[in-house]
């Protein structure tokens, strides 16, 4: 192309260096965005693949004659001995404050060949090794409430085996013995690489999810820039037509025209991203963040990331160019949008029906199904396609709608206008609704979360202020009751119930605990019983448990020739006493578990990861609706001043420009509320279907109160976007705008 | 057909002045426009006659002078002592516009597009409406109500325009070129349409066009050379 | 075009001999058409007899040749009366504006408002021949049209030559 062709198309007039700008801008964040999005997919990546080991669950330590049929145990399960090459590893669940820690319990010959990941050697009993964030928690807090359960410090895991700064892991050295007591201990050889358990598809399905949400406005903002000055283009390329370039030289201008803002754009994206990567690393996801290492987007990447945004770009622009046909006497061909029909309710519907189907599969296939996840994933990307595409369809409904009931001019012109450019006028707004969208697939997601309240304090239910755990079997009562009184000592304990029963827990018919009646109150039973005994149902300890257990009397007298089988510790609730409750039962030689309080079961689901990742959406859509609005503002705008000669007209004929600023907000408003009912409406059910896939029996109910705030949010913003270009409006339409040269 | 009435001028522009920047357009015009009669506004390009249309009709303030306007019957107001709001009012009630194209809505029916003053000044749309229906069938545009103005000729588009300008009754329509678009037949045709209901209803119409023959339908004439009214047609004082 | 007025209007610059006089006349409006010594003779006598012009002091020789005119008051009168009266449009009245024109031009006179008075005069004719149209029927359209277009050509030169005064004014007057 001549050089001096070329200079004309860039540096054209003052408004193409606004355009520009605009393109520049769009893309740079655009490129940000994703080259920020990838490096968060490599650190989750990477944390799960050094955290893989933790995931690692072993065999099992015991091995059960068979009968004859191979299916019936004949006989006592015999223990499998230690070997140098396999290890006992215990589970205990472990919890501080409200954080889950993940805690290993390693029994180990001292031959052993077994590799502990991060640390090497297994640690002695009575020694642990612990992630540098736990050993700083330990260090600032009180022993007896956190550090008293592992012994002794006997150094820190490498950050190999962790997945992030923040994770809480400990690996204690315990006895062969002392774990064997438990019902959880494993056998283990090696650990696994493998990093993909079962979250892992919720995570990457709501890694896609964030992503998909994000990228979409992005794109529309990058569409819309380069979109911009239409019509001043159109013009100075019929211009051009006219001394006799050809169609082919002017694509090729629009492309050139796009591409080099947007390769200048897509750079400064680049650079915006190596300058915010430490910033957005240290967001925290499912409550750890990512190591910085980690949480990189590779050069490759980004230079394929630049390439591929420029290329469309400068493809899309001279595509539209050649399209629009700009002759030698400007646009030849009319540009009468295709009128929307219901086709477009096409990729919602199908959207819908995979993840639909996804849940089904979910419900029905309980071990997993493998098309769950794509099903789910295709499906969500489908919908929010479809909401989109939908959109113009439904816009053109409502002002159809809206003209035959349009009372005032503004109703009439802002229908009208509409009702002939849905696609164009909704363009305008998809991002918002795009975003009010994801925002209502959070919220839903989350309130299924934020719907297990902390337990309240229910008779027939473990209090929330108690901790129990079952007493391994073969210790005495009098033993278990002395430590039960050593157990009471502790600062903030207010009573240590023993219970008992016919033979240990889970080994027996009677699935009945025993306890002395006037214990009875401690474990906040209000029935008062005549006898001695009172019996209550294992149940009661079980977290899950909804229904009060009820105290009866037991068929015994006293609890003589009963074993002892769980402890209960009540306390006065705070937080403090919770943990030395716990330090106290898991360091007291006679449990089989670990402390268990009714509040465990939220801090130990997976319900933490998808709040952290609600987190991260939230940050993605907060992104998404500002670029959004900012897309709003800028078609606003352009779609005044493509209309500033008839606009100008208008108002020379006495139309006031209170009526002008009305039709803009209308040409804003109809689409957006149009759409965005549905939009929310469509995103709580998209929710609601990820929910039942994967959510385990939680319901979904009325959002949080950021739901609304987000929500509040967008609308502002598009109020602002709409408002900013008001002083176009009066400008833009004065006198000198109706000169027709 | 009305009387024209040369004793009390509709519209009546003394010393007016206008530039933009540094180029005066207008230096000192008197015009009187007499009540009812067409007046065709007459200069070549750039002597300033859209400009005196402009501040003829208000949309915008003379520098200095003033233009006084005295509808029928009524004490005069000084137009450009009064405020934007109250200079968009009057053009919306007592004035109206015709241009050389572009002026509708491309997005509206030229029923719509007619309706749109009527709906500014409050009127229900099922009126305005029909109002306009009516309107549009005594220009010959039956057939072509619930067209956009992309699928009407151009003769048609100012049809519409006319019955635009004119379905509010305005006491006095300002043309713009009207027919300066349109070819010699189209432009008769669209000429004597409009100025039989102007005339009719005794509608004061001041014309600008640098074309003889449009301004011939005219009662009279005045020439802006310079932005000053040519001698041989200065208000006869 | 009217010879007479012409003529007078030349003196009207500045008192002339016939013989200057003719080749003045010449010069400026007899390009195609020169005019005859007899005819400048016989129309100077029937001026002079008219008082429109006067003789200034008769020189040896005493033939009409010798002899230098000037405009009286009565003249200069005629030709403002003949310069500032419109003409009704015809084809034929082009050569007669044309001549207006120049000599006011000479005369420094205002050209301007001459053209003015005359482009008056041809709207009015227009506006006459655009009522006949209304009311008539098409034979009668056409014969209007025929006129007014021809009118029309007369307006376009009136413009252009109002457009081209100064210029024009440089021109005689520096000849």
């Amino acid at each position: 192309m001549n050089p001096a062709v070329l200079k004309m198309a860039l540096l054209g007039s003052r408004s193409s260096w606004g355009r520009m700008a605009g393109i520049g801008g769009g893309v740079a964040i655009g490129v940000c965005l994703v080259l920020l999005l990838w490096s968060a997919a490599n650190g989750l990546a990477q944390r799960d693949a050094r955290g893989a080991w933790l995931r690692e669950m072993g065999q099992t330590p015991v091995t059960v004659p068979l009968a004859a049929d191979g299916l019936t145990a004949n006989g006592r399960p015999e223990p499998i001995p230690l070997a140098p090459d396999k290890i006992l590893l215990g589970f205990p669940g472990d919890i501080f404050r409200d954080q889950l820690i993940n805690h290993r319990d390693i029994a180990a010959l001292p031959t052993t060949t077994v590799k502990i990941p991060g640390i090497g050697a297994p640690p002695a009993p009575g020694q642990y090794y612990a992630s540098p964030a736990l050993q700083r928690l330990i260090e600032s807090t009180p022993a007896e409430e956190l550090g008293d359960r592992y012994g002794q410090f006997a150094g820190v895991i490498d950050d190999s085996a962790l997945p992030g700064p923040d994770a809480l892991v400990v690996i204690t050295g315990v006895s062969e013995a002392q774990l064997r007591q438990g019902p959880a201990a494993m056998l283990v050889t090696d650990f696994t690489p493998n990093p993909y358990g079962e979250s892992a598809s919720l995570y990457r399905t709501a890694l896609m999810v964030g992503g998909i949400a994000v990228l979409f406005p992005v794109l529309l903002l990058v569409s819309i820039a380069t979109g911009l000055g239409a019509a001043q283009r159109r013009e100075r390329f019929a211009t051009l037509r006219l001394i006799g370039a050809s169609p082919r030289l002017i694509s090729g201008m629009a492309a050139v025209e796009t591409a080099i803002p947007s390769l200048a754009g897509a750079l400064l994206g680049v650079v915006l991203a190596v300058v915010f990567r430490p910033a957005a690393a240290q967001v925290p996801v499912d409550g750890t963040r990512v190591f910085l290492a980690d949480f990189t987007f590779g050069a490759g990447f980004a230079g394929t990331a630049v390439v591929l945004v420029v290329a469309a770009c400068a493809l899309v622009a001279a595509r539209r160019n050649a399209r629009t046909g700009i002759g030698p006497l400007g646009v030849t061909r009319a540009m009468h949008e295709k009128t929307p029909t219901l086709w477009r309710a096409g990729p919602l519907l199908a959207g819908l029906a995979g993840m639909a189907f996804g849940a089904v599969l979910a419900k029905v296939d309980t071990d997993g199904n493998p098309w769950t996840s794509p099903l789910l994933i295709g499906g969500f990307a489908l919908t929010a396609v479809g909401v989109v595409t939908v959109g113009p369809w439904l816009t053109r409904m409502v002002s159809t709608i809206g003209l035959h009931r349009a009372r005032s001019a503004a109703a009439v012109i802002a229908a009208s206008r509409i009702r002939q450019t849905p696609v164009a006028t909704f363009r305008s707004v998809s991002g918002l609704v795009i975003a009010a969208f994801m925002v209502s697939v959070f919220a839903g997601g989350v309130s299924a979360i934020e719907t297990i309240d902390a337990p309240e304090a229910r008779p027939g239910l473990l209090l929330p202020t108690s901790v129990y755990a079952l007493v391994a079997p073969g210790f005495t009562p009098g033993h278990v009751s002395s430590v039960a009184q050593n157990i009471q000592e502790v600062a903030g304990i207010r009573d240590v119930t023993v219970g008992y029963a016919r033979a240990a827990l889970g080994r027996g018919e009677d699935m009945d605990i025993y306890i002395p009646a006037e214990d009875a109150p401690s474990l906040g039973f209000r029935e008062t019983l005549a006898e001695q005994v009172a019996a209550f149902d294992t149940s009661f300890l079980n977290s899950w448990t909804t229904t009060p257990v009820a105290l009866t009397a037991a068929p015994v007298h006293s609890l003589a020739g009963l074993a002892p089988v769980v402890l209960v510790v009540g306390t006065d609730g705070t937080a403090e006493a919770l943990d030395r409750a716990r330090t106290a039962l898991n360091t007291s030689g006679v449990t089989a578990t670990p402390a268990t309080s009714r509040a465990d079961l939220a801090t130990m689901g997976s319900t933490r990861l998808i709040q952290g990742l609600s987190a991260l959406a939230y940050l993605g859509v907060f992104v998404a609706v500002v670029i959004a609005g900012i897309s709003l503002a800028a078609s606003t705008a352009a779609a005044i001043l493509d209309r500033k000669r008839v606009l100008g007209l208008m108002r020379l004929m006495g139309m006031p420009v209170a009526v002008l600023r009305r039709v803009i907000v209308r040409e804003a408003a109809v689409p957006l509320l149009a759409v965005l009912l549905l939009s929310v409406g469509l995103g709580f059910l998209v929710a609601w279907l990820m929910i039942i896939s994967f959510g385990r029996g939680r319901t979904i109910t009325w959002p949080g109160p950021e739901y609304y705030a987000a929500l509040s949010l967008s609308l502002l913003l598009a109020l602002a976007a709409v408002a900013a270009t008001f002083g176009l409006v009066r400008s833009n339409t004065a006198i000198t705008a109706t000169r027709s040269e | 057909m009305s009387t024209i009435d040369t004793t009390s001028p509709i519209l009546s522009a003394r010393g007016v002045h206008h530039g933009f920047g540094q180029t005066e357009a207008l230096r000192g015009i008197d015009v009187d426009v007499h009540a009812g009669e067409v007046l065709a506004v007459m200069g070549p390009s750039g002597s300033g006659k859209s400009t005196l249309l402009h501040c003829l009709a208000g949309i915008l303030a003379p520098i200095r002078g003033t233009v006084a306007y005295a509808p029928r019957g009524q004490a005069p107001v000084n137009i450009s002592g009064l405020g934007e709001a109250e200079r968009s009012r009057l053009r919306l009630t007592d004035f109206g516009f015709v241009f050389q194209f572009g002026q509708l809505l491309p997005e509206l029916t030229a029923l719509d597009n007619v309706s749109l003053p009527l709906l500014l000044g409050g009127t229900k749309r099922a009126e305005a409406r029909q109002r306009s229906k009516e309107l549009l069938e005594r220009l010959g545009l039956d057939g072509f109500t619930a067209k956009l103005p992309g699928e009407l000729s151009g003769g048609q588009a100012q049809r519409v325009a006319i019955a635009r300008a004119l379905v509010t009754a305005p006491a006095v329509l300002f043309a713009d070129e009207p027919t300066g678009s349109l070819d010699s037949l189209a432009a008769e045709n669209v000429l004597t349409l409009m100025l039989d209901l102007v005339r009719e209803a005794g509608t004061t119409v001041v014309l600008i066009t640098h074309d003889a023959r449009t301004a011939a339908y005219a009662d009279r004439e005045i020439i802006v050379l310079d932005g000053s009214i040519s001698a041989g047609h200065r208000v006869a004082a | 075009m009217n010879n007479t007025l012409a003529l007078l209007g030349l003196l009207g610059r500045e008192p002339s001999y016939g013989y200057d006089l003719k080749h003045s006349y010449d010069r400026y409006f007899g390009v195609q058409k020169p005019l005859a010594f007899g005819q400048v003779y016989s129309t100077l006598a029937r001026m002079f007899r008219d008082e429109l012009i006067m003789a200034l002091g008769e020189e040896s020789g005493g033939g009409p040749d010798r002899k230098k005119y000037e405009i009286t008051l009565a003249g200069r009168d005629k030709v403002r009366q003949w310069l500032f009266t419109a003409d009704v449009p015809s084809e034929t009245m082009q050569s007669e504006l044309f001549a207006k024109t120049v000599i006011a031009l000479l005369l420094d006179d205002d050209a301007d408002r001459l053209l003015d008075v005359q482009r008056a005069e041809h709207m009015a004719r227009m506006r006459e021949l655009t009522r006949l149209k209304r009311d008539g029927d098409l034979l009668q359209v056409l014969l209007c049209d025929h006129g007014l277009f021809h009118i029309e050509a007369d307006l376009r030169w009136i413009e252009l030559t109002s457009a081209r005064l100064t210029q024009l004014k440089k021109e005689l007057q520096s000849a």
